[in-house]
């Protein structure tokens, strides 16, 4: 079995959300956690493992794939391992937007974003239906480039190691250069407002540089208080419902459209109006 | 035994157990509004806009109802220890019975409004004059 971190890292993922369980009791946050939206979101978590599981050895073999066809090998060199992880993560920026403004992305996506809190069980809201919407494809460039596909899902992995910990309120500000390189809590919680000033802003995985390169960084403002969630919040605790809604909503709205309409409520951005 | 089933059988004990520790440590309050301004913020917050022109607050701060200019009418529902905003059909029912408002798209929210539940009403049937 290819070597994964984040199965390592899940024991302190567990005692990270305990630790804040308890500061969010100690500080007297009542409405920082809600037993049954944890319940939802952890449930997402442990079934996101197992569609990992289901689908995961076939997206290895697609990016070996795509690695051979390529004429380039990079090899197993040291200096490879930064440079992957780097490019991973604008690979991971370009996938995130996409996955905010493409409706089929999204109905995976949207799982992620379904929960009113914003906590570090929030960070454990996986998709189960991540290999249906394709985002595989976006680390394909990477094996095209001619990085070793075991390379690439290892930096993968600890990209999404280090977005677990930016899911919390507990952390207001950090040092200046370090708010101006990584995403940090406060601009991941900009992410995940539904407040209009905040929408589509703020996709980065571990480099907040990308949003300001490509012009969607939005710093958060202490005076507006952030409102987490969907635009269209779910009102609703039940798993599965939240799982499939979207793709539900893309089912009924392509039935009802009309032919020439059908497949903009696939691959427009998500709430289009008919 | 299979170290995957393991794996997934500890993850499953340690998200039972995270569960129930939400849970002791008190995290299953229900939602109340602080006042009327955080009304009016969470209103604006509904699919396509809306600005509140009048609102109502339940007597226990439980939910809210609010008019917009144009007549629209949107509520805010108790979900958890959070809101959710619904803009209501121009075309569904509400009642005002005993000073509560039974609106008939949502059969499980009630807003207690008391004398005031009259002017929300838009069908003629008051259980109170019934």
């Amino acid at each position: 079995m290819p070597f994964n971190p984040v199965t390592y890292a899940i024991p302190v993922f567990v005692a990270l959300i305990l630790g804040e369980l308890v500061w969010s009791r100690w500080a007297g946050d009542s409405r920082a956690y809600e037993w049954r939206d944890t319940g939802t979101s952890l449930a997402f978590g442990l079934g996101s493992t197992l569609a990992g599981a289901l689908t995961g050895g076939l997206t290895a073999a697609m990016l070996v794939w795509m690695h051979d066809l390529s004429p380039l090998s990079v090899g197993w060199a040291w200096w490879a391992w930064p440079l992957c992880f780097v490019l991973d993560d604008l690979a991971y920026y370009w996938f995130h937007r996409s996955a905010h403004r493409v409706r089929w992305f999204w109905a995976s996506h949207v799982n992620h974003h379904s929960s009113q809190h914003y906590n570090l069980s929030t960070a454990l809201r996986q998709s189960w239906t991540g290999f249906v919407a394709l985002s595989f494809v976006f680390r394909w460039p990477l094996a095209l480039l001619g990085f070793e596909p075991g390379m690439i899902l290892v930096c993968a992995g600890f990209n999404l190691i280090y977005q677990f910990w930016i899911h919390t309120e507990a952390v207001k500000r950090l040092p200046r250069w370090f708010e101006a390189v990584m995403n940090t809590p406060s601009h991941h919680r900009v992410h995940h407002a539904v407040n209009a000033r905040y929408l589509d802003r703020n996709y980065a995985g571990t480099f907040i540089v990308w949003d300001r390169m490509f012009g969607t960084f939005a710093p958060e403002d202490d005076a507006e208080r952030i409102r987490y969630g969907i635009v269209s919040q779910l009102g609703s605790f039940n798993l599965l419902y939240a799982v499939f809604h979207e793709w539900l909503g893309i089912a009924r709205d392509v039935w009802r459209a009309p032919w020439r309409y059908k497949f903009d409520y696939i691959w427009r951005e998500p709430g289009l109006e008919p | 035994m299979d170290s995957q089933l393991l794996q997934f059988l500890g993850s499953l004990a340690a998200v039972s157990a995270l569960i129930t520790l939400t849970y002791i440590l008190g995290f299953r309050s229900t939602a109340r509004l602080e006042s009327e301004d955080e009304a009016r913020e969470l209103f604006r917050l509904a699919v396509g806009g809306f600005e509140p022109a009048e609102i109502a607050l339940d007597a226990d701060h439980a939910g809210a109802i609010a008019r917009n200019a144009e007549g629209r009418l949107a509520v805010l529902v108790p979900h958890g220890n959070q809101f959710v905003v619904r803009c209501l059909d121009p075309t569904t029912a509400i009642e005002a019975r005993d000073g509560q408002l039974l609106i008939a798209e949502l059969p499980n929210l009630m807003i207690t409004l008391g004398e005031r539940s009259q002017g929300w009403a838009t069908t003629d049937i008051d259980a109170n004059n019934a």
